[in-house]
């Protein structure tokens, strides 16, 4: 079963992630669930595929009432992302799920209808959560085409999804990045191959460097805090991405 | 055993009774192409008929009673597509059902804290029971439909026997009438043949009374 870790409080106002599940099989790639919450409302951030669904609900429902879900934040389309969609809604059809507008006629073969899915527009939208506002970043082609962040201004955290995802190998399972050069070692082919696009890239490292951040969160491996966020801003910024040796 | 192995148990035989709709199905369009093939035969029995003058009326009655028997058999071969497409939408249905309910078990087993996943579970088992219903009519239907496209088949034959009496009438072209009466009976026998294959499908004669297994 996955495990829940408060990443930031403040009263009622908390980010957890849902992480490392040791009994997971290795043929599904590892993934990390965020939670935020806000005056008993919660919104899950790229709730993960429909396998892992039971360890994810399981250690949600330790830390947080699964009915206060008010939504499902899908960053992207991939079924890592949002394939267990349907099982959520089976748990509370009321639920919305917030998706680049790109995507919300392909994902709702994972499940939901046409009262499940809030359009984001390309220039990304504020969810509101019990009155918290959320941002909606856009990162299209980081690595979907229609692809966005979710950044928590008064949190100062960052959903990053897959920009600043590594694949790590088996024993570093660290929540944090605690040695920067040594971990970056496990994102730099990942972002080469699955980021498209070094016009794209730019931008957001242009973006993402204005915004307050004290913790970038991906959707894989660890979470970049303090110097780090600026640091892996800096290395990404310098990557020369979509490249394949082929 | 636990919700999750039940679950897990039911999987092999949805997997199977898809599998066994597509040789239904395959088994439905060989039966169309072989009602094609008498079309055409009866076509030129009717041409050969017509040559023999009135030595071959009886035959050529027949070979058009036989044109007709095959365009009815193509008509109710390609009935049966809808029937077969509601099946494979109730299988598929109950398959996707059967991997929501094993994740949901394991959910409810991993959450016992929290009622409200029984209560889903219960709820989609109830549903998948209902799929059952469903399915179990729908095979009822498709074996019925069956049924009655073997009765035709039944008089296809009684056909194709009568024109190789007839056939005997035939005088001079009494040896081309009786091979084309003979090739009558033996596609009618490849008909059957394939019905004869339907009907012990194990999709209607499993030891089982639904997917579920």
């Amino acid at each position: 079963m996955k495990t829940t870790k408060t990443i930031f409080q403040d009263g009622n106002h908390k980010w957890v992630a849902i992480v490392r599940d040791p009994e997971k099989p290795n043929y599904l790639i590892d993934t990390n669930e965020y939670l935020v919450t806000y005056g008993g409302k919660g919104l899950l951030l790229d709730p993960g595929g429909a396998e892992i669904f039971p360890s994810v609900f399981s250690a949600l429902s330790a830390d947080f009432d699964p009915t206060a879900l008010a939504g499902i934040f899908a960053s992207h389309q991939d079924p890592d992302v949002c394939s267990s969609l349907a099982l959520w809604l089976d748990f509370n059809p009321a639920m919305r799920c917030y998706i680049s507008w790109m995507w919300s006629s392909f994902v709702p073969h994972f499940g939901g209808n046409a009262e499940t899915f809030v359009q984001i527009p390309d220039e990304g939208i504020d969810i509101s959560l019990d009155g918290l506002s959320l941002k909606a970043i856009p990162a299209h082609y980081l690595h979907s085409s229609g692809n966005f962040n979710l950044y928590d201004k008064v949190a100062k955290v960052l959903f990053s999804g897959d920009v600043g995802a590594a694949l790590l190998p088996p024993g570093m399972d660290g929540l944090f990045v605690e040695n920067f050069d040594a971990h970056i070692r496990h994102a730099e082919g990942f972002h080469k191959r699955w980021m498209g696009s070094n016009e794209a890239k730019r931008r957001w490292c242009e973006r993402v460097s204005q915004m307050d951040v004290d913790m970038l969160c991906p959707q894989h491996g660890a979470i970049y805090r303090g110097a780090d966020v600026q640091r892996f801003i800096s290395w990404f910024d310098e990557l020369q991405v979509g490249v394949i040796s082929a | 055993m636990t919700a999750t192995s039940i679950m897990t148990a039911k999987t092999p035989a949805a997997g199977t009774d898809l599998l066994q709709i597509v040789h239904i199905n395959e088994e439905i369009k060989r039966v169309v192409g072989v009602s094609v093939k008498i079309n055409i035969m009866a076509l030129n029995a009717i041409f050969l008929a017509k040559r023999a003058g009135t030595a071959a009326l009886g035959f050529g009655v027949l070979s058009n009673e036989l044109r007709v028997f095959s365009q009815d058999l193509r008509t109710c071969m390609e009935s049966l597509n809808g029937l077969i497409h509601a099946c494979v939408n109730q299988v598929s249905i109950g398959l996707k059902g059967i991997r929501t309910g094993r994740l949901l078990s394991e959910a409810a087993r991993l959450a016992p804290q929290q009622p409200a996943v029984a209560r889903i579970l219960q709820d989609h088992k109830r549903e998948i029971e209902r799929r059952d219903q469903q399915l179990t009519i729908l095979r009822r239907q498709l074996k019925g439909a069956l049924e009655d496209v073997f009765q035709m088949v039944e008089l296809g034959g009684v056909l194709a026997k009568s024109a190789k009496i007839e056939a005997a009438y035939g005088q001079s072209f009494a040896a081309s009438l009786a091979q084309v009466s003979g090739e009558f009976d033996g596609v009618v026998e490849e008909i059957r043949g394939s019905l004869e294959a339907l009907r012990r499908s194990a999709f209607f004669t499993g030891n089982r009374n639904n997917w579920r297994g």
